[in-house]
């Protein structure tokens, strides 16, 4: 506003002058001293916006290009370039325009968030998260700098800080449904079941469609006990999307939880029908399988799992104990050490219990 | 056992009063019945004698009895009296849950509602544990027998009853909840078609004792107090996962007479034996190398004249605790006793919390010296002697648990050891299944049941499952665009077409001053003049010799880039020329000028004052918007008005003359805006030179 402001003034007082020394027969100079220059760079640039905004990003990189041709200390032209890079999945093309821009004008957080998500998406995970810190510092009100780095935090297993992040995105921003539901995840990686559960519902009320959270809610009030509730939200769920093994899965464990195995079983066999390779699905319905007391069923299908995954600890867990009861006592063995191998230490206690043969196995 | 006499009883009364049911359905054994096969007729009928004289014999001999019922059912199957007697023989056998298909056939044959009956049938179900029905039935019985019963017949008190309603329901409730365990029979290597029970195993269950009825030899003498032979204990040793062939252990611990296990020290030297002397007595074997010692008499504060019947070394070795029916101390039935064996002290009797009323049996102490597992027929018993755990603390006794279903059963459970881990028991039972009579089963404990588990993920982040596009971008550059007018266009001369070099001056209307002056091309007439929006611009463009000719462009400060030709012919002063006053404003539907009009009133002025003979006609015009009388008034006095200001101004009023036209001298089609607007003009036309 402050450029165009300075050029019209200057464009009138040109005319002022004028006015005081009259020229004859030089009625082009008047156009030459009133219109603004080409604005090449500009225009350029204003181009490559709307191609970017249209999705076209071959054809916004042209423009961007130009205008930098044009224009080579056009620090929004290198923002918005790396930003087309970035959507082009040049990541280190673009965090090197990000560089560029930063460079030319300090401090920018759109800048610092760009080049965080350039850096997140090249797989420099520590590098974005400083970058997102450095956006928030410019500007601590940009609720995805908030976000995005809660979700880096998570995903390192820092679920108080993630959550403290996803905190700060509803402050900035109060209808930020993403940043409900992934606070309410930290929760529920925090073991503080009973606070996901709202989160969850402040989520699904800002973005019904935010399927998900129907989910996760229902594992929130699975371990709170409350099967009624999350076998509600199963179904919700499942009415809506009806193709996700592990939606029917995780369905199948309340069930399982709500001693309802046959039910259990049933929705066990859903996720298999829909995804034969989750293993989770196969060990599962043989935890079903042992409570209903089909025990050759429960062994094939923790087999099953095995065979899917061999390092499946809690299928040989589960095999263990369906092997024990066909009277396969050496296998069980076997099993509950293998799965204490794995990392399931009760596996030893069992092995032991049974009296098997041997060491116990080291995790 | 006092329940086997009773039973005995039972099955003589049973007899008595089946026999005296005649019903067309049951088939009886005659000539009529079966004309066809009269011999077949006659072996059945020698059968049913013999087996008749076993039966009726005192004691009755079912064991012998029960072969040639067998074989007189085959030729006739529906002989009600004979299916009670062989359910009858059943129920005194080893394997006597088979009793209840026969006795139910017989209510089949022959429906009977007597008491007796009703108690046989409920013993029957009671026994294969159907335990609704038996209760109904003994409910459906009465107390009989009694101190007036005949000799032989059967009693059967209230209590009796009462006892046997209470061990279904606790049959009832056990059975809801199954101990987590594998029951094994032990294998034909170990057991027999005759009694084994009694099974001692060392700490590594390496090696087992045990008692078998089993003949030991091919003129093995039998007991002359029943139909089985004399007790004799066995050995096998464990070979992998199978028992070896059990083998006598022969003298000096096994004699002609009654030798059976009682209990091995947990060192595995010294073991316990149960001899037939003396009303039954215990007796001690040491392991000598390879062999055990003449087993001996345990002292007297032990052995008593009545039945003495099983023992187990405390851990430590320092104290015994056995089972007696002495009736000095005891609570009724067999109880059990502590005793330490280097003192004087007497027996102690554990009390009331473990002996009650009924028999107790088979004591054994674990090695941790607090945990002690025996039989009893009192407590929560489903049925017979069922096996009991027990737990010392500060020489208080717990409250004995029931080891549940399935490892007790209506029948007798008896003579319970367990290995030194823990993680099996063995012991005899008498149950469907096994090889004979009593036999020895292992318990392997399967412990608390081992939760199954379940493996759930969830999808957590929701930006990772639906990212979102988050793009901070920078803002467009609002471009510096030319909020100007470009006006331009060509000078000539009105009548010869000739281009014209003329002066423009550029005058802000509202503050009525000269913002600039251009001069049109000299050759080519063209001019070009820039108006930058935001000003209401008079354009007024002259030369010597010419009218003066103005036009108007309000510019407001959002008027973006514009260019207009206009193309401007000057006219001479001549007569008829008219010349339209472009800005000369007007309030709206009014007739007062408007300050913004002072430049072009003053040029107007000037012209007059420069040619001081000319007169003029100040015309005014509407658009067709009203009424035309409204319009034509509008237009007079708007016209007046100039001439007002004229003269005000120091014009001769004679040289000017005003003239009202209304709507009636349109330059424009009225159908437009634009059109509208140019209607709506002041004029002057030259009236006189």
């Amino acid at each position: 506003m402050m450029r165009i402001t300075t050029l019209l003034a200057w464009g009138i007082g040109a005319v002022a002058l004028l006015g005081a020394t009259p020229v004859f027969a030089q009625v082009d100079s008047v156009r030459a001293s009133t219109l603004p220059g080409r604005q090449v760079a500009e225009k350029a640039y204003n181009a490559g916006l709307a191609s970017f905004t249209a999705r076209n990003y071959p054809a916004a990189l042209t423009s961007f290009n130009q205008a930098l041709a044009a224009k080579p200390d056009f620090a929004a032209a290198y923002a918005n370039r790396a930003a087309t890079r970035l959507a082009l999945k040049e990541y280190s093309a673009a965090v090197a325009d990000y560089d560029q821009a930063l460079k030319l004008e300090p401090s920018t957080y759109a800048a610092y968030f760009g080049r965080g998500q350039a850096r997140e998406a090249a797989g420099q995970a520590p590098e974005a998260e400083a970058d997102y810190s450095e956006a928030l510092k410019a500007n601590p009100a940009y609720a995805p700098a908030w976000y995005n780095r809660g979700v880096l935090r998570f995903e390192h297993g820092e679920y108080q800080a993630a959550h403290d992040d996803f905190s700060g995105a509803v402050k900035a921003d109060s209808t930020y449904a993403y940043a409900y539901h992934d606070r309410a995840s930290a929760s529920l990686r925090l073991g503080n079941y009973a606070a996901a559960v709202p989160d969850y519902s402040r989520a699904l009320a800002l973005q019904p469609t935010l399927l998900p959270a129907l989910l996760n809610r229902a594992a929130a009030e699975r371990r709170t006990g409350q099967l009624t509730e999350a076998l509600r939200d199963y179904d919700a769920y499942l009415t809506q999307k009806t193709d996700n093994a592990l939606a029917f899965s995780n369905r199948g464990n309340a069930r399982f939880d709500n001693k309802d195995y046959a039910g259990a079983v049933a929705d066990f066999t859903r996720a298999i029908t829909l995804d034969a390779k989750y293993a989770y699905a196969w060990n599962n319905r043989a935890a079903a399988e042992l409570k209903l007391e089909q025990y050759a069923k429960a062994n094939a299908d923790a087999t099953e799992a095995i065979r899917l995954n061999a390092k499946y600890a809690e299928a040989y867990l589960n095999r263990g104990h369906a092997r024990e009861m066909l009277r396969q006592a050496d296998e069980a063995c076997q099993d509950w050490r293998q799965a204490a191998a794995l990392g399931l230490a009760v596996g030893n206690s069992y092995a032991a219990a049974a009296g098997c043969a041997g060491q116990a196995a080291e995790q | 056992m006092p329940d086997q006499l009773r039973l005995r009883l039972l099955g003589l009364s049973l007899f008595l009063t089946v026999a005296s049911l005649a019903n067309a359905q049951s088939i009886e054994f005659t000539k009529e019945q079966f004309k066809d096969n009269r011999d077949g007729l006659k072996n059945a009928q020698r059968e049913l004698k013999a087996g008749d004289e076993a039966y009726l014999a005192d004691p009755v001999r079912y064991t012998l009895a029960s072969p040639h019922y067998l074989a007189a059912q085959e030729l006739n199957p529906d002989n009600a009296e004979l299916n009670v007697k062989i359910g009858d023989c059943y129920l005194h056998s080893g394997t006597k849950a088979l009793a209840l298909s026969y006795l139910q056939h017989a209510q089949t044959l022959a429906p009977a509602n007597d008491p007796r009956t009703h108690y046989l049938l409920a013993r029957a179900l009671h026994l294969n544990a159907k335990w609704a029905a038996a209760i109904k039935e003994y409910q459906a019985s009465t107390p009989m027998g009694g101190s007036k019963a005949a000799a032989g017949e059967l009693t059967v008190t209230a209590e009796d009853l009462a006892r046997r309603i209470r061990e279904c329901r606790n049959g009832q409730e056990l059975q809801k909840h199954p101990a987590r365990v594998f029951v094994d029979n032990a294998g034909p290597e170990v057991n027999s078609a005759y009694s084994d029970y009694g099974p001692l195993v060392a700490a590594d269950e390496a090696t087992m004792l045990f008692t078998s009825r089993r003949p030991n030899g091919p003129n093995a003498p039998k007991d002359p107090a029943g139909d089985s032979y004399f007790e004799d204990i066995y050995q096998s040793t464990l070979l992998g996962k199978k028992w070896s062939p059990a083998t006598n252990l022969g003298a000096p611990v096994n004699s002609k007479g009654h030798d059976a296990t009682v209990g091995l020290a947990p060192d595995g030297q010294r073991l316990l034996v149960y001899a037939d002397e003396s009303g039954g007595d215990l007796q001690e074997s040491n392991l000598r190398g390879a062999a055990w010692e003449k087993p001996q008499r345990l002292s007297n504060r032990i052995n008593s004249k009545y039945h003495e019947s099983s023992a187990s070394y405390s851990p430590d070795g320092r104290y015994l605790y056995f089972v007696s029916d002495k009736p000095e101390g005891g609570r009724g039935g067999h109880d059990i006793y502590k005793v330490e064996l280097a003192g004087n002290k007497p027996a102690e009797n554990l009390g009331s919390t473990i002996n009650t009323p009924y028999g107790e049996e088979g004591v054994f102490m674990m090695p941790d010296g607090k945990t002690m597992y025996f039989s009893s027929e009192g407590h929560n018993s489903m049925g017979g002697y069922d096996i009991f755990k027990s737990v010392v603390e500060n020489g208080k006794w717990s409250e004995p648990e029931n080891l549940g279903w399935p490892i007790n059963t209506p029948d007798d459970d008896v003579f319970f050891v367990t290995s030194a881990s823990g993680r099996h028991g063995y012991y005899s039972s008498d149950r469907p299944g096994g090889l004979g009579s009593k036999d020895i089963y292992r318990i392997t404990f399967l412990g608390p049941e081992k939760p199954p588990m379940l493996s759930e993920e969830n999808q957590l982040l929701a930006s990772r499952l639906a990212p979102i596009t988050q793009t901070a971008l920078a803002p467009p550059v609002i471009l510096a665009t030319a909020k100007v007018t470009i006006l331009k266009g060509t000078v000539t001369d009105a009548l010869t077409k000739q281009p014209l070099e003329a002066i423009i001056d550029l005058i802000d209307n509202t503050s009525s001053q000269s913002i600039a002056t251009f001069h049109s091309n000299a050759t080519s007439g063209k001019y070009l003049v820039s108006l930058p929006s935001g000003t209401n611009y008079g354009i007024v463009v002259r030369q010597d010799g010419y009218l003066f000719h103005s036009e108007n462009f309000d510019l407001p400060a959002d008027a973006t880039y514009a260019e207009v030709v206009k193309d401007i012919p000057l006219k001479k002063l001549e007569v008829g020329v008219v010349i339209v006053l472009s800005n000369i404003f007007f309030d709206t539907g009014k007739a007062t000028l408007r300050p913004e009009s002072t430049a072009e009133l003053e040029r107007l002025q000037k012209l007059l004052t420069e040619q001081p003979t000319i007169k003029l006609e100040i015309a005014g015009h509407t658009d067709n918007v009203g009424k035309p009388a409204a319009n034509q008034d509008l237009s007079q006095r708007r016209a007046q008005a100039v001439v007002a200001y004229l003269t005000q101004h120091g014009i001769a009023s004679d040289r000017l003359t005003a003239a009202g036209y209304g709507d009636t001298r349109p330059v424009s089609a009225n159908t437009t805006k634009l059109g509208r607007q140019l209607n709506r003009r002041t004029e002057f036309k030259v009236t006189g030179k």
